[in-house]
């Protein structure tokens, strides 16, 4: 359920840039505010933009009620909130931080669902991202921006595929048993997305 | 700087969180060692955030906000360190799931060169294990009834397809058959993570099959 990309006016894609390339949108500096400040004006804001994202993808598995939706929603944003002072905006979007939140809370809560018994909370087995090189975080911030491009020339099947993947969590055998499409088909359908969004393994 | 990495596949399904615990654990583990992979995974990580953005928002009322801003006080949880900590190369997740020394492990010896310690993820189908080969040893011939994750910890080994040293990391497909033999100088360590059974191919060993069991949890 991908919606036409609308562009509203408070979208801070693209986002005006400080004298050292740092990305200095909206969102960015709410999580700004709230670590140094506690603000909860800015708080709320990025709540309104970001809650009803964070329900969306909540749904998109389909498994979880509404009322479990409503939970994830307010544990993400909570850990949003808790963990701001570790965001740094030199190295990710601020989406793409409160995405590795939303779906590592959404991983927990399925295990929780499913009485896993586990000392491990899927944050812990999450890369360690954020000790980057700073030449390392500019080119992650320009293929981020290259790949939020590049989204929208995808052919419709690898864009599906992609959002069955990542929006509804879904392996990419539980995709080729949904779609009734070999599993072949779903790894070369990935492969090709991602060919088309310039990522890959350079080595 | 490992030679040998987790493939695209594989780390789309890290990145989406589709990956089983166990296997989760033993990538995270490769990935906080391997710029490439870091990198990789960051974009990945975009392409999450990319597509999270462009869902249609679904209304979420202000009696949820009030809950949560009513929340903002709470004490904020503990967490552990991703990394290991300065002069341990333990990675940090085995650290905390061997809950001590490695000299504290309770260990199964399989013949002379190879002893198992099962160290317990809570993943109900995949079992996570260290290997320790002695320096030179080799592990019988067998074949995979299932996939086989291995990560080298210290020390590597070589078989028919190559030879891996530490930080490399290597998914072997069921119906693989191997007979790892361990570098001569130093011992092997591994983590192996299994979703069925080994199952020895070498004649000396086939009797050991029926016990052979997958200790997942």
């Amino acid at each position: 359920m991908l919606a036409v990309s609308e562009t509203t006016g408070d979208e801070p894609t693209g986002g005006a840039r400080s004298a050292d390339g740092t990305r200095i949108d909206e969102w960015s500096e709410c999580l700004r505010l709230i670590a140094e400040n506690q603000d909860r004006a800015a708080f709320t804001r990025l709540f309104r933009h970001f809650a009803p994202l964070m329900k969306a993808f909540a749904l998109s598995g389909s498994t979880l009620s509404a009322n479990h939706a409503d939970e994830l929603v307010q544990e993400v944003m909570l850990k949003v909130w808790q963990k701001a002072g570790a965001f740094n905006p030199k190295k990710a979007a601020a989406s793409t931080w409160i995405y590795t939140i939303a779906r590592n809370c959404r991983t927990d809560l399925y295990r929780r669902l499913q009485k896993f018994d586990t000392p491990l909370a899927a944050e812990d087995v999450t890369g360690d991202l954020e000790s980057e090189e700073a030449f390392m975080a500019l080119h992650q911030r320009r293929s981020g921006e290259r790949i939020r491009q590049l989204m929208g020339e995808l052919p419709n099947d690898q864009a599906q595929i992609l959002a069955k993947v990542y929006m509804e969590g879904k392996s990419h055998s539980e995709v080729a048993g949904e779609l009734d499409i070999p599993l072949g088909t779903v790894k070369s359908r990935v492969r090709l997305a991602l060919q088309k969004l310039q990522i890959q393994i350079d080595r | 700087m490992s030679k040998f990495h987790p493939d695209l596949d594989l780390l789309t399904e890290y990145s989406a969180g589709t990956l089983p615990l166990a296997q989760a654990a033993c990538v995270s583990i490769h990935v906080n060692q391997c710029d490439h992979c870091r990198r990789v995974l960051g974009q990945l990580n975009e392409l999450g955030a990319s597509l999270m953005e462009s869902l249609q928002p679904e209304p979420v009322g202000d009696e949820q906000l009030n809950a949560v801003l009513a929340r903002l006080d709470e004490e904020t949880p503990l967490q552990y360190e991703r990394r290991a900590q300065d002069g341990d190369n333990t990675p940090a997740i085995l650290q905390r799931l061997m809950r001590g020394d490695f000299s504290d492990l309770s260990w199964k010896n399989i013949g002379a060169a190879l002893r198992i310690s099962y160290l317990k993820t809570g993943d109900p189908q995949h079992e996570f294990a260290l290997y320790h080969i002695r320096a030179g040893g080799r592990i019988p011939e067998h074949t995979h009834r299932g996939g086989e994750m291995t990560l080298i910890l210290q020390g590597g080994f070589s078989d028919s397809q190559g030879s891996y040293h530490a930080g490399d990391f290597i998914y072997r497909r069921p119906g693989d058959v191997h007979a790892p033999t361990a570098l001569q100088s130093e011992d092997c360590i591994c983590l192996a993570v299994l979703d069925a059974p080994l199952k020895f191919t070498d004649w000396r060993f086939r009797w050991m099959n029926p016990f052979l069991r997958l200790r997942a949890g």
